[in-house]
């Protein structure tokens, strides 16, 4: 489902300072597989996964999703590839604050561009009842704890019903205890076929996770 | 779409609802451009009405002949001002002689006090003959005008506007039969006329105006000498006609250069684009305010896209591709402008209301949509640049701003 060739990025830090943050990445995934990306902060982890969130272009090499070259995308092209393949989840929710929660999670649709096949105010409805955010629907995200909130975030990355769901430090900004709620709600999720990657640092957090991808100085190791 | 448009609007509106001063004041620059174009679009077209007005009282079949090359105001108050030429009862006799002029006057205007047993009033007389009332479309409210016989007798009679009546009697009724004193002479009043209007604009009413025998007017006008003649054509087509025909009798003995020959629209064409000449130009002025209001603009909306940053790259995670960036803050420019634009042609509807008795203002169909449509093109040419910035930036610097 996706491929990454030879993959390198750099950052011209300064006119002759270039910072390599990512050398020569060779990664696979599998259809519905649940995979972890972990190391160190500096590690290029992060890099790694704006990568594969098509946020950011390799300086080298290929991203191929779905047998399709990514670097050939335009940027409409891309957008529209964020909205309806990849969801995103935030160490930092990243929910927007003027947006109640049931339009918080609505709001991938609102840029979709293709014509769905189910309704997404039903599907944010079962998706807030599942995650037990329903009470909340009409809530401002300031008023959330950040268990809450993360779970109003991946209702978010999953209305769009995508094939590969990105979550970069998941339970980085919760306690253990709900941290691990969050956890299980993303295993869980895996069992339906959709595909995960956890990007973390936390070795517990990589452990539940069935294909672990360890990334040091920029490497796969 | 419908989601798409309800939702932009509705985070738009939102941050407005959490900077209410800074949008109010931003709004503010565009309210107070559209409220002064439109308040002096409004006074230009009041002032347009209002002198289309006064000249259609008058009927559009009439012909006015006048010393000098000007053609700009009526005889009223003209008299001293214009020097040349005067006319005569000769050129009086020889127009009477055109066939298409059902009615021909002459005019001797003259100012003077007119005394009443308890008041005495300065007035704008107006010497001439008894057509005069059917050639200014006046009508006799109360007892009659006075007749042909009186006219070439010159008997002393006169008819008063209703304006002045009620200044020298109290009422125009209670002046009908009195007698006045004009100069060292006594009039009986036998006549006032109907009510006009008019007035105002620092102008003297109409209504003020006394009309008189010019042959009983011997003492100011011993040989009998006019200001100005004014023609009543029996039908509009006819005007040219006898334009032409004027022009030539008199053109036997002036100079072509030393009267002329007019009908009410060249005047009110005179004046008409003089007052739209001088209303373009302030209207003009005012519209710099417009372009300030949009600066203002501009700057708060390249405020507003620093500030959501980090939005803009959630968005962009989620999706959104950079027109949707770019039309998200667009929207949000034009409804922060035509807010202003709203508003200030609201407070112009409330300033023109209520100076409407003191000056004739009006606000056209055309003026509410241009408020509407100029202000929200302010919007767009004001906030295209900064939202093409909200659009161009990269969704990853985006995402990863602090």
């Amino acid at each position: 489902m996706l491929l990454l060739q030879n993959v390198s990025k750099e950052y011209h830090l300064d006119e002759d300072i270039v910072f390599k943050a990512l050398q020569n990445i060779n990664i696979e995934i599998e259809e519905g597989e649940f995979a972890s990306i972990m190391g160190p902060s500096g590690s290029g982890k992060s890099t790694l996964m704006h990568l594969i969130g098509l946020l950011d272009k390799p300086s080298r090499g290929k991203i191929v999703i779905e047998g399709k070259d990514v670097s050939l995308l335009n940027d409409d092209q891309l957008s529209t590839l964020r909205n309806e393949f990849v969801g995103f989840i935030f160490q930092q929710f990243n929910l927007v604050n003027k947006l109640n929660v049931m339009e918080n999670i609505l709001l991938p649709f609102v840029y979709a561009r293709k014509k769905l096949d189910y309704n997404p105010e039903k599907h944010a409805v079962y998706l807030m009842e599942r995650f037990g955010i329903i009470n909340k629907k009409n809530t401002y995200p300031n008023k959330l704890s950040g268990g809450q909130q993360q779970r109003v975030a991946i209702a978010r990355a999953l209305i769009m019903k995508p094939r590969l769901v990105l979550a970069d430090e998941p339970t980085g900004n919760l306690d253990s205890k709900t941290g691990q709620e969050i956890l299980n709600l993303l295993k869980e999720l895996n069992k339906e076929k959709i595909t995960i990657v956890i990007v973390t640092h936390d070795k517990n957090v990589a452990a539940i996770t069935r294909k672990q991808i360890k990334i040091y100085d920029g490497k796969l190791v | 779409m419908k989601n798409y448009f309800s939702f932009t609007l509705k985070t738009a509106l939102d941050d407005f609802s959490h900077n209410k001063g800074r949008t109010f004041l931003t709004s503010l620059g565009i309210l107070i451009g559209v409220l002064s174009v439109i308040l002096l679009t409004a006074f230009g077209l009041g002032l347009k009405k209002y002198i289309k007005q006064q000249f259609e009282g008058l009927g559009t079949n009439l012909i006015m002949v006048m010393p000098g090359k000007g053609i700009s105001g009526g005889p009223r108050g003209m008299a001293s001002s214009v020097g040349g030429i005067s006319f005569d009862e000769r050129d009086l006799i020889s127009l009477k002689r055109i066939k298409n002029a059902s009615y021909i006057v002459p005019f001797f205007i003259k100012f003077a006090n007119i005394k009443a047993p308890k008041k005495t009033e300065y007035v704008e007389m107006a010497g001439s003959n008894a057509d005069v009332f059917p050639v200014l479309n006046l009508s006799i409210e109360y007892g009659q005008a006075f007749k042909k016989s009186d006219a070439e007798q010159g008997r002393k009679k006169i008819v008063l506007g209703p304006g002045i009546a009620k200044k020298l009697f109290g009422s125009a009724q209670e002046s009908l039969y009195q007698d006045v004193k004009v100069g060292e002479q006594n009039y009986q009043v036998i006549g006032i006329t109907k009510a006009k209007g008019g007035g105002g604009l620092g102008a003297p009413s109409i209504d003020d105006h006394v009309y008189l025998p010019y042959k009983s007017l011997a003492s100011y006008n011993d040989s009998k000498k006019f200001f100005a003649f004014y023609l009543k054509t029996d039908e509009d087509k006819n005007i040219q006609l006898v334009k032409d025909e004027v022009t030539k009798i008199l053109g036997r003995r002036y100079k072509t250069d030393e009267f002329s020959v007019g009908e009410q629209t060249d005047i009110l064409n005179t004046v008409n684009s003089i007052f739209g000449a001088l209303n373009f130009v302030l209207v003009g002025i005012a519209a710099i305010s417009l372009l300030v209001g949009g600066i203002g603009i501009m700057n708060i909306m390249y405020v507003a896209v620093s500030e959501r940053i980090r939005e803009i790259g959630i968005r962009r995670a989620l999706g959104a591709r950079k027109n949707d960036i770019l039309l998200h803050f667009l929207m949000e420019a034009v409804i922060l402008s035509s807010m202003g634009g709203i508003f200030g042609l609201l407070m112009a509807f409330v300033v023109v209301f209520f100076i409407q008795n003191l000056f004739p203002a009006y606000i056209d169909l055309v003026s509410v949509l241009m408020a509407i449509g100029v202000s929200s093109g302010i919007g767009i040419i004001f906030g295209v640049f900064p939202a093409k910035k909200a659009a161009d930036l990269s969704p990853i610097d985006a995402i990863r701003y602090e």
